[in-house]
């Protein structure tokens, strides 16, 4: 499987003399079509996964490429974009801490909102990564080894951002730590009765077992990438270091270690001896499919324990059984949404990305949408029907009147964005045309990823601010605050994400060489 | 460092005994500054002299100065001298009194024992006479919470809000400190009492030659002994000095009604314990007025049923604007001011027609909404309880109406049994307007030299028609002594600064005679100041002006023996610990003459019902507060009754009225598609009043259940010269008011003024939504049947027998859910119907077999009663004071994040918003649920529940998730989202700046820390609690920090002192064992408080205490039962007794199967209450039986509620 003797004409490109540079297609896109071969519906052939006929050192070329060239000005654009929102993020979090949460628009009605919305959001988009990855793999969907090492990064970032927003959200945020199970001289625990609790548990592990899956995934790339650099420096064919800045990119800075010197030393940090040796495949295989399998109930349990937030509580329209399994199908949906807006702009930006990340994998993304959000889309219409059926006024009282109603409810827009992006949307996607599109997909995308917040927003805010007794019914307004914490977590979702793109291999690349056709070869043996 | 924690009164001591006289400050004195800059300091610390440094210096500790250069260890030793220094100074016993005060004995020795508190009778002086007999709870010397004296006859141990409050107003920061010189080519100079001493023993002399010629007093309106014999004392020197005892918030109704009838002026007192049929006429007798409490105490007690066929006393209450009793009225009409003077004459006509009296000289007269037929059936029903019916009718009725009323009153035999009348001092029933206005006259006529103003401010409050200022400012000396920054002070020549009621002696007349004794808590904080008397006592120029000496004279002049006396020395000492002097005489009946008083009647007509352009105008105050409160917070953030309006005083009308004026409030959502775009907080529109002439702008706000056409003015707002929190609060509505009439008059008309005011509101839905079940009513007839019936409620499934309902339960949704029982044997067995005390289980903590929780007592728990809530909101002020709650401004009340526990909800119930049927209310507070939702999501174990069933708050634990407020049902938690309790504000930026001037003088005075919102201010960076207002803390109370999560705790502290004292005092027999705690051993706050008597509380497992009683009862129900959260705190259902000949009884509550009128072809033919739950067709009929839909959906009034405020 080690692809490390290069012939000579990759020998420039991993000299970075011709960096990134496509390799003419040999199997070119249907003349006249814009399908690239892909949707083929003829059940006796199976359509290719990794397009333009490649070699392996092609696709291993075409990956390190994107880690290896110097950085690109659009990418320092956006990434000087992203940071700056992300940094407007650390100043709000600061600004919340030092003066208190009376900073957001929250009141004694209605103790949490956008906080608490923005925390399911993002753990919800964190759930596509494991569910591509692990699940996937073991349904032996090949497919998706063309976004798994992305949708795993996205998952492991937007946990970040989830993890910021219960930490500093708490009136003493220097008090967090009673969260935690640490004996201490007053004899208090925490409460395990308390969801809240359960969250904490819940969302630790699965950020911890996601960020082993997805680094321990990426170790052969990582050394791929370190053993690349080593060549260059060997060959003497390193560039130097040069400016990394939106103005002035490419001067160049010789007191600077060369960029490949960087590379041998942090990749071959992170990359923790790997050899490539037989052994070590077969522990890694052994080890990628152990923890798969540790992930796929972590799926399932993440977002189900998150609902327990609302479920286990008393408050009408918190408190309902369907919330568990609703919630996993939201947190798919949206994650899907999610992985799909991120990587369709990158096909059209990233030369060679389309041949890995082919149409045939974002159909298959849309009828992943498509099926989860019919299931959501069911998940409302239970809801509103369990309400009516169960005969609690008060519960029925916060359906019709928070939320459908727009003479009575106040939120109506929430509820009614929500239904449209969510349920409308992905409608589209029954039509073949439609989900074959990636402008349409991309819309679609965003409409969910929007629906999906809303959807949060209307649970958490339209159930309590009109809850039993009218004498204490309130609305809630976000102040400035509230909306620069949450765009600002968008940037620090999009930094880290950024980093990614540029570092490290966006692909896995051992996997990806096992759905190409060469690997299948010998299949008799 | 040192003054910090020092008495401010000894700095100011030690400062001031530096001074001369003004004189000798005339070198480098820069100020020409006013009064309220400035704190304890004074004029040297300005001056920069060398005297001053060096002073400065000799107040540190020897070597202070070395401090420059100090190393640590120098420093710690410093701090460490400074620390015991100031110890001295801060020692507890430098603020008692000088004199001898004798506290009320609650067995504790009359030592102070640091930790617990001492209680000292002494009494609160009404403004306009009346007096409460109070109890002030004191720790080391300072009052912290002030209770009524349960010896008093008026209030017998209750509290109005404007007592409860006026502990805070001790310790507001910004009283004047210290006499202020209005030097005529200088400015204002600050001055010592000697300074003023000196000059104005020049000054005054000159009248000893004219009598008194152009000397002029004001003094407030309120009845005390000593101050009377002061005056006369003289009016006997000067002659010719003329007084004005001035009230900005006088009726004449009833004294020049009482004079008219009874031939001199009277007090009328009420007792409606034998009282059966109770008519009001625009009176709001439980709210205001002297004997508010006890008129509350008296008429609840015969609302007080507890089983079927009770007796209980029916009410009418005509009135325009909605009152307490207009809330617990069995038959409420809303009738404009000018039309219940043509009530009064119908009504009367009506019962003079059965009685034999012969009324044909009075006119016909016409009530828009009430037909003669409800009239007479009225008039029947007073009749039928001749003997056991009063009438009650409103100081702001017409003297001839008042007349009027006390004419029916004695036809239906009620004086003498209901109603007494006591002679009236001058000093009260003298009519403020008219002398005001004589004054005024006298002063634009330039015939007033000196002018002395006692406790009153009538450059802020006197009517604008007068422009009294203009007048003021005429008089070539002018005195003021108030406790408090005034608009009259800081024009005056001369500020005065004045004691507060409980830092000086002094005594008050009660309306029915008594007398009591007004005993000093604390010496005065801002020493040296006077009170009333002793300044008139110098002016007087008596030889010794000590207060306490003055009212000691007084007290032997007034027949207790001479002073020394054996006699009157007990006498005195049984009164100072007492508290008061009950007066020995009852209350006669009065000589009415009948034919004067329908002469009069006659003579004054009929009145036209007012109409869009002339409208009535009704002045009120709400808690006493004339004005004199602005800078009181607690009084600033106490939802006034019925809008549930904070920090303001808009103009109330009727939603029509509002409509037709083209006024309605801006609607915060309905109008634009995004709300967030929209001005988040309600927003008033701004209107033009004008009244005889005078005009002001106010905003504009609804209030249904006001009589149309009518406008309600608070009065009391928009202050200036008040200090920090009151600051331009709303506006000055004194402004419009006519100098001849009145607290009511007519002829208003209403212009739109463009533009919107934000008004801060607690309660932002008005409706019920038909969620009736949450504040349950029935009729008394249905009560009389269903009262003592009770329910078994049987599990279908297991078969087990559930829990037993009663009237209310059944009427609830209790009676429409299936059983909530557990599937889980459940080792504490606490969460079935019953826990069984003799079955034990093992404890693994304890190692010892226990019985179930909550099965030994004591095990606290509260009711409330609906039928006696009068919505006066003590109960929230009381918990306020006791448990250190902080304000938290305008602003933060408008986002929703009022802090106080307990709330009043109240819902206008009806199909029509501007005239609902019925005004209910339900004070919520923690109901301290034994499953509390809230105590199993606290993820760190911060709330818990208590072995005796308290659901506790363990503050230092709290880490603010804020889970548990999401999670409660009654949404009662409180969140301090910033740092509230440290930080005093007046409620952020107030959006609602009035005046340039306004602006202008209020850099110029009170803020140079100009307060926009705190609260973005971080908190290291912002200005701290001056240590003044830190005094007024309950020590027994932590004060929360931001971030924490806070609620009711059924006063904690106050169970565990209880405990300790049972223990002590060896009620507990064993010795490691707990025992009851004897019922009524102590009050909860709101409890102690509550002058109904609706709250009880107390050990549930006592069967003979009330709490248990109560709940025992018929009417008491769980809130939210259904939940099975079975909450401690429960609610006794509301009773009505409506005259079936006016109004036709209810549907049964009982027949769910025709329930209201949603009606759905439901078959009325089987019986609901015996069919099984899991029946699943009836899903909507049970429902509809908790919330009834028509009422939810289909009326205009409430989708206008719904607009118009969230």
């Amino acid at each position: 499987m080690s692809d490390i003797h290069p012939d000579q004409s990759t020998t420039h490109r991993v000299a970075g003399i011709v960096t990134g540079q496509p390799v003419a297609r040999r199997q070119p896109v249907i003349p006249g079509s814009k399908d690239d071969g892909t949707l083929v519906e003829d059940p006796g052939l199976r359509a290719p996964l990794v397009l333009g006929d490649r070699s392996f050192s092609e696709v291993t070329d075409i990956v390190c490429s994107y880690a290896e060239a110097p950085l690109p000005k659009i990418w320092l654009a956006a990434f000087t974009v992203a940071a700056s929102v992300a940094g407007i993020a650390n100043v709000m979090i600061l600004y919340l801490i030092i003066t208190g949460v009376g900073v957001w628009g929250l009141n004694n009605q209605v103790d949490w909102a956008w906080d608490i919305t923005n925390f399911v959001f993002w753990i919800g988009i964190g759930h596509a990564g494991t569910l591509i990855s692990a699940i996937l793999c073991l349904l032996k969907q090949n497919w998706r080894t063309a976004v798994n090492r992305a949708a795993e990064a996205m998952t492991i970032f937007a946990v970040i951002c989830a993890g910021i927003f219960p930490g500093i959200h708490v009136g003493r945020a220097w008090m967090a730590w009673f969260l935690a199970p640490i004996p201490n001289s007053n004899g208090i625990w925490p409460n395990f009765r308390s969801p809240l609790l359960w969250d904490v548990f819940a969302v630790s592990t699965y950020a911890t077992v996601s960020l082993l899956f997805w680094y321990m995934g990426m170790i052969p790339d990582v050394a791929t990438l370190r053993d690349r650099a080593s060549l260059r420096l060997h060959k003497g064919v390193s560039r130097g270091f040069k400016m990394p800045m939106p103005i002035g990119n490419g001067l160049a800075l010789h007191f600077m270690p060369k960029p490949d010197q960087l590379r041998v030393f942090i990749y071959g940090v992170m990359s923790l001896g790997w050899r490539f040796s037989s052994r070590h495949w077969h522990r890694y295989e052994k080890a990628y499919l152990m923890l798969a399998g540790i992930s796929t109930p972590l799926v399932l349990s993440v977002h189900s324990i998150v609902s327990f937030d609302f479920a286990t509580s008393v408050i009408p329209g918190w408190h309902t059984t369907i919330f568990p399994p609703y919630f996993v199908a939201g947190a798919v949906f949206g994650g899907f949404a999610m992985v799909l807006w991120l990587l369709i702009p990158l096909r059209m930006v990233l030369p060679n990305f389309s041949d890995l990340l082919t149409l045939r994998h974002l159909e298959n993304m849309a009828k992943i949408i498509l099926l989860t959000g019919t299931m959501v889309g069911f998940a409302y219409a239970m809801e509103f029907f369990m309400a009516w059926y169960g005969a609690n006024e008060y519960e029925f009282a916060v359906f019709a009147n928070n939320r459908v109603n727009p003479a009575q409810a106040p939120y109506w827009w929430a509820y009614w964005t929500m239904i449209i992006c969510n349920v409308g949307f992905p409608q589209v996607f029954w039509f073949r045309k439609m989900r074959q599109s990636p402008l349409v997909i991309w819309i679609v995308a965003s409409a969910v990823t929007v629906g999906m917040w809303f959807e949060r927003f209307v649970i958490i805010v339209t159930s309590i601010h009109r809850a039993f007794l009218p004498g204490e019914w309130h609305m809630f307004f976000p102040t400035w605050v509230d909306i620069l914490t949450f765009v600002g977590s968008c940037g620090i979702f999009m930094t880290l994400f950024l980093l990614f793109l540029k570092f490290l291999p966006i692909f896995a690349l051992s996997e990806l060489k096992i759905v190409m056709p060469q690997s299948h070869t010998d299949d008799h043996h | 460092m040192s003054n910090l924690d020092q008495c401010p009164s000894t700095i100011d001591k030690a400062t001031g005994s530096t001074k001369s006289s003004i004189a000798a400050k005339d070198d480098g004195v820069k100020l020409g500054k006013v009064s309220g800059k400035k704190y304890w300091r004074s004029l040297e610390e300005y001056t920069g002299t060398q005297e001053f440094t060096e002073f400065v210096h000799r107040e540190f500790p020897k070597g202070a100065s070395m401090l420059g250069e100090a190393t640590r260890r120098n420093f710690v030793k410093i701090m460490g001298a400074g620390f015991a220094i100031a110890g001295v100074a801060a020692m507890p016993g430098c603020r008692r009194p000088d004199r001898k005060i004798l506290p009320y004995s609650k067995n504790v020795p009359e030592d102070i024992i640091p930790g617990k508190a001492l209680y000292y009778t002494t009494a609160l002086p009404l403004p306009g006479g009346g007096v409460e007999g109070l109890l002030i709870e004191t720790h080391t010397g300072r009052p912290t919470k002030v209770e009524g004296n349960p010896l008093h006859p008026n209030n017998q141990g209750k509290t109005s809000a404007f007592a409860q409050a006026s502990v805070l107003g001790l310790y507001d920061p910004e009283r004047l400190k210290f006499p202020v010189y209005n030097n005529p080519t200088r400015g204002k100079l600050d001055a010592t009492w000697d300074d003023f001493n000196a000059w104005q023993k020049t000054h005054f002399a000159k009248f000893d030659e004219n009598q008194g010629e152009g000397l002029a007093f004001i003094v407030d309106k309120k009845s005390s002994p000593s101050r009377q014999r002061l005056i006369n004392a003289i009016k006997a020197r000067w002659t010719k000095a003329s007084f004005t005892m001035w009230n900005p918030a006088e009726s004449r109704g009833a004294i020049d009604g009482s004079a008219l009838a009874f031939g001199s002026p009277r007090f009328t007192s009420y007792d409606f314990s034998s009282a059966q049929r109770v008519v009001s006429i625009g009176s709001n007798f439980m709210d205001e007025g002297p004997e508010a409490l006890k008129n509350s105490r008296t008429f609840a007690s015969t609302r007080k049923v507890l089983n079927s066929g009770d007796s209980m006393s029916r009410l009418y209450a005509v009135e325009a604007k909605p009152s307490g009793a207009g809330s617990l009225a069995d038959h409420r009409y809303r009738v404009a001011p000018s039309e219940i003077h043509n009530f009064t004459i119908a009504l009367a006509k009506a019962v003079f027609s059965h009685t034999g009296v012969n009324a044909t000289g009075l006119p016909d007269a016409t009530v828009t909404g009430m037909t003669p037929k409800v009239i007479a059936e009225i008039a029947k029903d007073l009749i039928d309880h001749r003997n056991h019916a009063v009438i009650v009718p409103g100081d702001d009725l017409s003297p001839e109406c008042w007349a009027l009323c006390m004419a029916i009153n004695s036809s239906l035999n009620a004086m003498g049994n209901q109603v007494t009348v006591t002679p009236m001092g001058a000093d009260l029933s003298g009519n403020a307007n008219e002398e005001l206005a004589a004054l005024t006259a006298q002063l634009n006529a330039g015939r007033i030299d000196t002018l002395v103003t006692l406790y009153a401010n009538p450059v802020y409050d006197a009517p604008g028609e007068l422009n009294f200022p203009s007048a003021f400012a005429r008089a070539k000396t002018t005195i003021t002594l108030n406790d408090a920054m005034s608009e009259t002070e800081f024009a005056s020549t001369w500020s005065l600064n004045g004691t507060h009621y409980l830092e000086a002696w002094g005594d008050a007349a009660g309306a029915d005679g008594s007398l009591s004794i007004i005993q000093p808590m604390i010496a005065p904080l801002y020493e040296p100041a006077h009170s009333d008397i002793e300044l008139l006592s110098t002016l007087a120029g008596d030889e010794d002006t000590d207060g306490y000496t003055i009212v000691r004279d007084s007290w032997a002049l007034m027949g207790n023996g001479s002073v020394g006396s054996s006699g009157f020395e007990s006498s005195w000492k049984r009164t100072l610990h007492d508290g008061v002097k009950s007066t020995q005489d009852e209350g006669g009946i009065g000589n009415l003459s009948m034919t004067k008083v329908l002469m009069a009647a006659a003579r004054k007509g009929a009145n036209n019902a007012p109409g869009q352009g002339s409208m009535d105008v009704m002045f009120y105050t709400s808690n006493n507060n004339n004005g004199q409160c602005a800078n009181n917070g607690w009084l600033q953030e106490l939802p006034e009754f019925g809008p549930s309006v904070v920090w303001d005083n808009p103009i109330l009308m009727s939603p029509n009225t509002a409509k037709a004026l083209g006024v309605l409030p801006e609607h915060s959502w309905q109008d634009e598609f995004n709300p967030y775009t929209k001005q988040q907080m309600p927003q008033a529109q701004k209107i033009t009043v004008t009244l005889n002439g005078q005009s002001m702008t106010g905003a504009a706000w609804i209030l249904p259940g006001m009589a149309d056409n009518t406008l309600a003015v608070k009065l009391g707002y928009g202050r200036e010269i008040v200090g920090k929190v009151g600051y331009s609060v709303g506006h000055n509505t004194y402004a419009i008011k006519p100098s001849t009439t009145g607290m009511t008059t007519r002829g208003a008309s209403v212009k739109k003024a463009g533009g919107t005011y934000t008004i801060a509101s607690t309660q932002n839905h008005w409706s019920l939504e038909g969620r009736h079940s949450l504040v349950r009513a029935m009729d008394k007839v249905w009560w009389d049947k269903y009262g003592n019936e009770t329910k078994v409620v049987k599990d279908a499934v297991y078969g087990l027998e559930h829990s037993t309902l009663n009237a209310a339960e059944m009427i609830g949704e209790l009676s429409h859910t299936p059983p909530n029982i557990s599937i889980y044997e459940n080792p504490m067995n606490d969460s079935t119907g019953d826990p069984d005390p003799t079955k034990l289980h093992h404890n693994k903590a304890l190692d010892r077999e226990v019985p179930p929780r909550y099965t030994q007592g004591p095990q606290w728990g509260m009711s409330i009663d609906m039928n006696s809530c009068t919505g006066c909101n003590v109960c929230t002020i009381a918990c306020q004071s006791e448990n250190n709650i902080p304000i938290v401004g305008k602003n933060e009340v408008a986002k929703g994040r009022e802090m106080q526990w307990i709330r009043m909800d109240r819902y206008f119930v009806g199909d029509d918003l501007n005239n609902p049927d019925e005004i209910l209310l339900q004070p919520v507070a923690c109901v301290h649920c034994e499953n509390a939702p809230c105590e199993t999501v606290c993820p760190v174990n911060a709330t818990v529940h208590g072995d005796e069933g308290t659901n506790d708050m363990a503050y230092n634990r709290c880490i603010g998730t804020r889970y548990c407020a999401n999670n409660c049902p009654y949404k009662v938690r409180r969140f301090n989202f910033f740092d509230y309790g440290v930080v005093k504000f007046n409620g952020g930026l107030n959006p609602n700046y009035t005046s340039v001037k306004a602006d202008e003088l209020f850099e110029k005075t009170v803020a140079k820390d100009r307060t926009f919102n705190q609260n973005f201010i971080p908190p290291r960076l912002r200005k701290k609690l001056d240590e003044i207002s830190k005094m007024q803390y309950n020590p027994d109370v932590t004060v929360r920090s931001r971030g924490v999560m806070e609620k009711c705790s059924f006063c904690i502290q106050r169970i565990h002192q209880a405990r300790q004292d049972v223990k002590i005092e060896g009620i507990w027999t064993e010795d490691d064992q707990v025992g009851p705690i004897p019922d009524g051993f102590f009050n909860v706050a709101c409890q102690q408080a509550c002058p109904s008597g609706a709250i009880s509380f107390g050990d549930i497992l006592d069967p003979e205490s009330q709490v248990s009683k109560e709940k025992e009862s018929g009417r008491s129900y769980l809130l939210l039962g259904y939940l099975n959260t079975r909450p401690r705190t429960t609610y006794m259902m509301r009773v009505r007794n409506p005259n079936p000949a006016i109004r036709a009884f209810e549907h049964d509550p009982m027949d769910h199967g025709s329930h209201g009128d949603h009606g759905g072809g439901h078959d009325t033919g089987h019986d609901e209450h015996n069919d099984g739950h899991e029946s699943d067709g009836h899903g909507e009929t049970h429902g509809a039986a908790y919330i009834d839909r028509a009422k939810q959906y289909f009326d205009q009034g409430y989708s206008m509620s719904l607009k118009v405020l969230s």
